[in-house]
């Protein structure tokens, strides 16, 4: 009698335990909540000018404006289309030419209609001492959309004053911070 | 649990070596195993999902900043088909059978977790290994043949053939890679990024065909993998090998190892290889002297020749072995309690113990190396029809493991019901291991 009573007692435990057992004190609906929500540090263009640059190869004639244009791809890619929430770009030159540039950054849609654009002009300077200018230009909000419409990156850089003379270099570094959310 | 419990046939599977007080068993086919074990280290479901009102986000970082890339998800189930056995002359017995067993571990891919979670901005100058990436998965059928021998009073050994049947494979181990971002004050722009010797392969078999054709729907891979049930594609052996030593009347230790085998996959193979290196500071414009109607440098897509040339992905079809996660089992156990026999002088039956106890080591190889438990059991025989175990374990999911077995007979007819971690039943959400073995099948004594 004793080992029937033992053996329905563990019989009923492990049974008890066993067909009670559940997920408790969880919200798996929350699943639905989570976020990826990464901050990507990317670099995006960098060059270094000197004065053969402002130069016309052809007749060696100064040039005071040149131009270029980079198509930035991934700025179309569903990943930025869909989650980009913030952009931080960062954009540093260091001049060591004795006279003032100007610097235009546009960023251009599709269609080249331009999204926004990031101007100032960049300090003259010399070998010892460099102008430079860094500059942060945060786009989030509305303003988001500006830079998923966004394509392709125009520069054009102007010396402003007649130069004395055209030694020099000028450096340009710039930097994204994306943040996503998934 | 069933690890020597000499009245299950069972037993025989994870030690052919076991000593058995069986003449004859017969399992009722798919019901007299079936076994199912989860486990993870580092985190359990209620880490994430806890009902407390915090953000959930928040949990998912806590845990990616606890959890180590050594930390790993595994899954195990097996389901017994076939199983049948009897004694051959005085000292043997044969014992074969067929079961499906499906097998996945995986290692947290930390790193490449934390670059899509947290992205690199917290990370600069940090590596982000891709050797994280470590997984293998498998579904297989297993047909075996086994013998146990009893040499003398003292030795017992046995061994088991098995024929693997591989119905899905996959797994990608020894990856090696690193991404990282460096600050670089004296380099052409703020930082360079770098993805440096990269290599990551995943071989995959009987997975190509699943997704021919644009893929099969859920139902349909299910029906087509069961189809593949009984005679998959690709085909492998191995080996178990067990003894038991009785070094006094009480005192014996035991041990064995399992699926010391391989699987050759040769059919229905496909593989994926993501290898090469690259770096780059971003594009550089060149401000080109360019007329109204000519286009720009297209220095994207050149970014993008370089990449592909740098950084590679194929697929091919290269046959692959693949060895099976190695087990092992190593105890020793105590008894005391006689039991009471009947006197009859005809009936030649050696004394059992009521009481065992009993501890016992146990190990499964995985990529990075072995896994391990330790138990400690109570085996306890109430009467000739009803056994019960009590077993408290660590391992690498839990230190507070409690087990309980129990196993009934009636007439001939066998049921048995096995759980480990009853702790983490109360409340699966916060447990980080558990599984439940149970079935049904005739065991015949010949007392």
């Amino acid at each position: 009698m004793k080992l029937k009573t033992l053996q329905i007692f563990l019989t009923l435990i492990v049974f008890c335990t066993l067909f009670s057992s559940c997920f408790k004190d969880v919200d798996f609906s929350e699943a639905e909540n989570i976020q990826l929500t990464p901050d990507l540090k990317v670099s995006i263009i960098e060059y270094q000018l000197n004065e053969i640059d402002f130069t016309d190869s052809e007749t060696g004639i100064f040039t005071p404006v040149i131009h270029d244009t980079i198509r930035l791809e991934y700025l179309d890619d569903s990943y930025v289309q869909d989650g980009l929430m913030y952009a931080e770009f960062r954009f540093k030159h260091e001049n060591t030419f004795s006279f003032p540039i100007g610097s235009k950054i546009i960023f251009l849609s599709e269609e080249n209609n331009s999204q926004f654009q990031v101007n100032y002009t960049i300090p003259a300077g010399s070998d010892v001492n460099p102008g430079i200018i860094d500059t942060l230009h945060i786009m989030e909000g509305e303003e988001i959309k500006k830079v998923r419409r966004s394509i392709n990156m125009a520069i054009e850089l102007q010396i402003l004053e007649e130069p004395k003379s055209l030694e020099g270099e000028l450096d340009f570094s710039s930097r994204g911070l994306y943040r996503f959310e998934f | 649990m069933l690890y020597n419990v000499d009245d299950l046939s069972q037993s025989l599977l994870q030690n052919p070596g076991t000593n058995i007080d069986f003449v004859k068993h017969f399992g009722i086919p798919f019901f007299s195993q079936i076994h199912v074990g989860v486990g993870s280290t580092g985190v359990t479901a209620y880490d994430i999902f806890s009902d407390d009102g915090r953000n959930i986000n928040n949990k998912v970082r806590e845990v990616m900043n606890s959890i180590t890339a050594n930390d790993f998800v595994a899954v195990n189930e097996q389901l017994e088909i076939l199983t049948l056995g009897w004694k051959v002359g005085q000292r043997g017995y044969f014992s074969g059978g067929i079961y499906q067993e499906f097998d996945a571990f995986a290692y947290f891919p930390k790193d490449p977790a934390v670059l899509a979670f947290e992205g690199n901005n917290d990370y600069i100058g940090q590596n982000f290994d891709f050797s994280d990436v470590s997984f293998t998965g498998e579904m297989l059928t297993v047909y075996h043949i086994g013998f146990n021998y009893k040499f003398n009073d003292e030795l017992t050994l046995g061994a088991r053939l098995k024929g693997y049947s591989g119905i899905f494979n996959v797994e990608s181990i020894d990856n090696t890679g690193v991404f990282r971002t460096d600050r670089t004050p004296n380099g052409d722009n703020f930082f360079r990024h770098s993805l440096e010797d990269l290599n990551v392969t995943v071989n995959t078999s009987g997975y190509a065909s699943l997704n021919d054709d644009g893929g099969m729907t859920v139902d349909q891979a299910a029906k087509e993998l069961l189809s593949r049930s009984f005679f998959g594609q690709n085909v492998g052996v191995g080996i178990d090998f067990g003894f038991n030593y009785k070094m006094t009347d009480q005192f014996s230790v035991n041990g064995s190892f399992q699926d010391l085998g391989v699987v050759y996959h040769v059919k229905d193979v496909e593989n994926y290889s993501y290898f090469g290196s690259y770096a780059t500071d971003g594009l550089e414009p060149l401000f080109p002297e360019l007329d109204d109607d000519e286009e720009t440098i297209p220095y994207w897509d050149v970014f993008e020749e370089q990449l592909d040339a740098n950084l590679r992905d194929e697929t091919y079809a290269n046959n692959y072995k693949y060895w099976r996660p190695l087990k092992f089992n190593a105890g020793f156990e105590f008894g005391t309690g006689m039991a009471l026999l009947p006197c009859d002088p005809l009936v030649d039956v050696k004394p059992r113990f009521l009481n065992l106890f009993g501890m016992l080591v146990s190990g499964v190889k995985r990529p990075r190396g072995f896994t391990y438990g330790v138990t400690a059991y109570w085996d306890r025989k109430l009467n000739d029809n009803f056994r019960f175990r009590l077993a408290y374990g660590a391992d690498n999911f839990t230190q507070t493991k409690i087990g309980v077995m129990g196993s009934v007979r009636m007439s001939n007819f066998n049921i048995y019901m096995a759980a480990n971690d009853l702790i983490g039943f109360t409340n699966l959400a916060k447990a980080n291991s558990a599984s439940l073995q149970l079935g049904l099948q005739f065991i015949f004594k010949e007392l």
